[in-house]
């Protein structure tokens, strides 16, 4: 599988796994989102990366 | 007083240092592409952490004040914290492990509030929020610089005039060089102004109620602290042969501009919530995040993982280091 395609992969998990870790300060807003938008984020990035080293190891 | 006197000028002092030792990434990108001369770059850098305590908030300052309860707070915690900060920043720069000042300042207050009064003295929140950006803060840089140069790409890939599309990026780095530096001056230099304020609280010299609102914090703190940091990135400017910017990545101007805004952006997120990060790690993280665009060879990964390490060790060892310092201050006493 692609290098980069894991890297992201892995840092969509570790990301994830700190969601339950992020503090929430009362009268303050809530910044878990941080850690979800992470999580989508990579796991987009992961997905693109997969298909696009796939689509170049069919193109060779 | 005079005790008072001499560890707020230690504070300071690490300020300078920390201002001297950030120099080279607010200027790197700017300087390697020739858009400014290297007295220009340090001066542009200097004058924008100067003045970004009058653009964002001083929530970093509050947080790191309050990491150690005030009530224990004495000028004996704060030496043995800063002494363990600038001992574990002068230990890693001779091993060559990129650690954060930032980190080891808030490990170093950590070791010697637990040393002189147990865990129970610990900001929790502060701690938690803290450890979660450590990992946090490069990868929102390398996500966005990736998402960034990506975007950017596919946009100016059909326009023909390259040359046209470099200039442009080339004027758009002073903007992005700007924005990182003020990102740079307001979490950096907030950190000492916290450390100054929770040791004058501790020493009876500032009400605790300025950690209600921290935009009552005495005037002359907020300034000492910039300006040390503007010094600092001042005299630091000259190092600059040997950059983040050339160490993990080759960049190019819209490379630069996407790293740098991407990690301004972080910066500012963190700061306008109360986070105290490292910025040396955040622009580590874009930069990452601009050439694993290219092709994930295009990254020195060996410099990546040491960064890894020092995430790891930082907090840890300057907190050690520190409760052994408060032991020998105790000593003393």
């Amino acid at each position: 599988m692609d290098r980069r395609a894991i890297f992201f992969a892995c840092a969509a998990v570790i990301c994830g796994l700190l969601i339950p870790f992020i503090p929430h300060e009362e009268g303050k807003p809530d910044i878990s989102w941080v850690g979800w938008w992470l999580v989508i984020g990579y796991s987009i990035l992961a997905v693109l990366s997969a298909l696009d080293a796939w689509s170049r190891s069919r193109k060779s | 007083m005079f005790l008072v006197v001499v560890v707020v000028g230690i504070a300071l002092i690490f300020d300078f240092v920390n201002g001297f030792h950030d120099a080279a990434n607010s200027i790197a990108t700017v300087v390697a592409t020739r858009v400014l001369k290297p007295w220009q770059a340090v001066i542009w850098a200097a004058f924008f952490n100067f003045i970004s305590f009058l653009i964002l908030p001083l929530e970093v300052a509050n947080a790191i004040a309050k990491i150690i309860d005030p009530a224990v707070v004495s000028i004996g915690l704060v030496f043995a914290g800063l002494m363990g900060a600038i001992f574990w920043n002068v230990l890693t720069a001779w091993l060559g492990l990129p650690s954060s000042s930032s980190h080891a300042l808030i490990g170093g207050m950590i070791g010697a509030g637990v040393a002189k009064a147990g865990w129970e003295v610990v900001d929790d929140t502060t701690l938690k929020k803290t450890a979660v950006f450590i990992v946090y803060s490069p990868l929102i840089g390398l996500l966005l610089s990736f998402t960034a140069i990506v975007v950017v790409m596919w946009l100016v890939h059909r326009i023909r005039a390259k040359r046209k599309v470099n200039q442009t990026f080339r004027g758009l780095q002073l903007l992005s060089a700007a924005a990182f530096s003020i990102g740079h001056g307001a979490n950096d230099a907030q950190k000492t102004m916290g450390i100054i304020a929770a040791l004058l609280i501790g020493a009876g010299h500032l009400n605790a109620s300025v950690l209600d609102n921290p935009d009552t914090l005495p005037l002359w703190i907020v300034l000492s602290c910039h300006t040390a940091i503007a010094l600092g990135t001042m005299f630091g400017g000259w190092r600059i042969v040997k950059t983040m910017g050339t160490k993990l990545t080759k960049l190019e101007p819209m490379g630069g501009v996407c790293a740098e805004s991407a990690a301004a952006a972080t910066l500012f997120f963190a700061s306008h919530n109360g986070i105290p990060v490292s910025t040396t790690h955040t622009i580590t993280g874009a930069i990452v995040g601009v050439g694993s665009s290219k092709r994930i060879s295009a990254v020195r990964w060996n410099v990546a993982r040491r960064v890894v390490w020092a995430w790891v060790l930082t907090i840890p060892g300057s907190a050690a280091v520190a409760a052994l310092t408060y032991g020998v201050v105790e000593v003393f006493n």
